[in-house]
């Protein structure tokens, strides 16, 4: 049987019911690198360049920690594009060559190509080009990539519900096992950040579980009705063209008006190029709600981080009951002096 | 006569207060941490003993700071707090009207923007700890001046020259040409308090509304070119508390004070279990799994008090039941 590995980075969080289900349903065993550990940051702190984003580095890891099951293939996708005119940060572009450039006794990649910012006739002659590996017909082909997109899409249902896609993630593989949602919480806290780095908890030093046990409920940008997220985010002169950008800007704004939530934490990376922008332009057009921006890089020591979600999370607390007392709420009144 | 104990284990120094019933600082310790937070904990509160009258008992304690976790571990606190929440508690308490705390302690530095007593906004230091305490430590020491002279000496300067202040390499850098270019000491030591004042209005204080008044604490307060620095860049009065050094301990206390009550008993573990015994602190590869934490313990003569540094907390678990039955 052909062995295909995918790698547990980068879009791992959002796209990998689509290929497990794609590689499964024309006959081959899918297995993955497994969950990021400090190993792999390590390992992949030394093979990639050095002035990329933690997420890329981490993803290295991923590959050579695959490599080390000696798999047929591995999946490296070129990304590009997933929605017209819109486009992944470029990084993405040149994974594949400079995993070869770098590892160059990695076993074949699967470097298709993913772009559908203006058609998608090429997308799926690429992957039926691919089928042909797995001696798949074109009908079957079509069949299992329709069907991945099918697991995909019922797997951002439960996101939906309030799981973190590593947790739906769980749920889906084991057929509905896994972790339940408690809702003991008595704030209600807005997370947004790119999900390669929010949604592995190696890379997030654990943001969103920590969030919890400080008693917060946590809701995610995936949560937000995707048409009230366009419809923010095109309130801008110009368009965001980065897909997760224009998202993370979309829902904040949602987030800002909506009622449930009490405040917004943006998880940034250092050496982010998107996130620089946005994570500015969403600074400032947050203005009903509490905000904080993280920023993280290789750090272990998670002291820092803890000092301000616990400091975040003691002003949401204090400002409730202030407004509790007084009934007038001591946001909107301030709303515009920052 | 029972007494509140706050402490701040800071990356530089540890503070120690008592605070009485009115909530007054009777007695204050500032001392180095030297790295050695562990030892920084047990000398400050034995000279703190010193200080105190004999019948002194204490009521409650707070920690805060980098190191309050530990500082809980050793003394047994009641209140275990970020240092935002002490800062600004301890602010509200010198001045109510208080709108913005700045803060600037040896590895950080903060912003709080209170409205009517309550922390509405802050910020903190995020990449680089340019512009911090430790900062002006290394320049003092550079130039042989004592830190405690520093402020007075800048004070002097009438025409302070511009000093690069976004970055603690280049600061230095730039003060060195300065210096061999022949400017005055004073003017080139202004010119640093200019640049610091600077980098921190630009980073941490990005965007935010600084409203009077503005109270001005941590180790860095007593820094009175700095303090001129502030009141010059701003336009507004900055005024320094007499126990700036120590706020965040005051805050620490208050919040003490607050949480115990008839109900609720202190944690406090006493002076026999603090000043008596070895304190030893000790740390292990864990592995378990291929994330190879650094798991750190403290032990007191021969037993384990607690483990920590572990991302899956199977030592900061494993001891629970055990040392809840040790702390009774």
């Amino acid at each position: 049987m052909t062995r295909v590995g995918i790698p547990q980075g980068l879009f791992y969080f959002y796209h990998y019911p689509l290929w497990k289900t794609f590689f499964s349903d024309l006959g081959a065993e899918v297995i993955t690198s497994g969950p990021t550990s400090r190993q792999t940051i390590d390992v992949g702190i030394d093979h990639a360049v050095d002035e990329c984003c933690l997420p890329i580095k981490v993803y290295f890891g991923h590959v050579y920690q695959m490599m080390q099951q000696q798999p047929d293939y591995i999946l490296v996708p070129r990304l590009i594009s997933t929605e017209h005119r819109s486009y992944i940060c470029p990084k993405f572009m040149g994974i594949p060559d400079m995993i070869r450039a770098t590892m160059p006794d990695c076993p074949p990649l699967i470097d298709i190509t993913i772009d559908c910012s203006r058609e998608t006739r090429q997308l799926w002659r690429d992957i039926y080009q691919l089928g042909t590996l797995f001696k798949a017909s074109r009908k079957s082909t079509k069949a299992a990539y329709e069907h991945g997109l099918q697991e995909m899409r019922s797997l951002r249902v439960l996101v939906r519900q309030g799981y973190t896609p590593g947790e739906a993630m769980q749920l889906w593989e084991n057929n509905g096992e896994g972790q339940t949602l408690d809702n003991n919480s008595d704030i209600c806290v807005g997370v947004l950040g790119h999900g390669y780095s929010l949604y592995d908890p190696a890379i997030s030093l654990n943001l969103i579980q920590r969030l919890r046990d400080l008693g917060c409920k946590v809701v995610l940008l995936e949560s937000c009705s995707r048409d009230l997220v366009e419809q923010e985010a095109a309130r801008l002169p110009k368009k965001v063209f980065w897909t997760l950008g224009r998202k993370m800007l979309g829902s904040a704004l949602v987030m800002d008006q909506s009622e449930d939530i009490d405040g917004i934490v943006y998880l940034a990376c250092f050496g982010c190029g998107p996130d620089s922008m946005v994570g500015d332009i969403v600074s400032r057009k947050v203005n009903h709600k509490p905000f904080m921006l993280v920023t993280i890089d290789e750090h272990s020591g998670e002291g820092g981080l803890l000092t301000r979600l616990e400091a975040f999370c003691d002003m949401l607390r204090r400002k409730q009951v202030r407004e509790l007392e007084s009934n007038i709420p001591a946001y909107g009144f301030y709303a515009h002096s920052h | 006569m029972q007494y509140f104990l706050g402490v701040d284990i800071g990356s530089v120094s540890s503070n120690f207060v008592l605070i009485d019933q009115q909530q007054q600082v009777v007695s204050k310790v500032y001392l180095r941490t030297n790295g050695n937070p562990v030892n920084a904990i047990r000398e400050g509160f034995q000279s703190l003993r010193r200080q105190m009258p004999e019948d002194a008992g204490i009521a409650a304690v707070g920690a805060t700071g980098s190191g309050r976790h530990l500082a809980d571990i050793i003394l047994g606190a009641d209140v275990v707090k970020n240092e935002i929440t002490t800062h600004a508690v301890a602010a509200c308490h010198y001045d109510p009207a208080c709108q913005t705390v700045i803060e600037i302690g040896g590895q950080d530095s903060k912003i709080i923007i209170l409205r009517d007593g309550i922390v509405y906004d802050f910020a903190m230091n995020t990449v680089c700890a340019a512009g911090t305490g430790s900062f002006l430590d290394q320049q003092a020491a550079r130039l042989g001046i004592a830190i405690e002279n520093l402020g007075e000496q800048s004070l002097a300067s009438s025409r302070p020259v511009r000093i690069a202040g976004r970055c603690g390499v280049f600061a230095e850098s730039d003060m060195i040409h300065k210096q061999q270019m022949g400017y005055p000491m004073s003017d080139i030591l202004m010119g640093l308090c200019e640049a610091m004042v600077r980098n921190y209005l630009n980073n941490v204080g990005k965007g935010k509304k600084i409203l009077a008044p503005v109270v001005f604490q941590g180790g860095v307060a007593a820094n009175r070119g700095i303090r001129k620095a502030f009141e010059k860049s701003l336009g507004l009065p900055v005024a320094v508390p007499e126990n700036h050094d120590v706020m965040g301990a005051i805050g620490a206390a208050i919040l003490a004070g607050e949480a115990v009550s008839a109900s609720q008993p202190t944690r406090f573990r006493g002076d026999g279990f603090i000043l008596e015994g070895d304190f030893k602190t000790r740390s292990l590869d864990c592995q378990g799994c291929p994330n190879l934490c650094e798991v750190a313990c403290i032990m007191r003569d021969r037993k384990i008090l607690s483990y920590w540094g572990d991302r899956c907390r199977k030592w900061e678990t494993s001891l629970k039941p055990a040392a809840q039955a040790v702390v009774v």
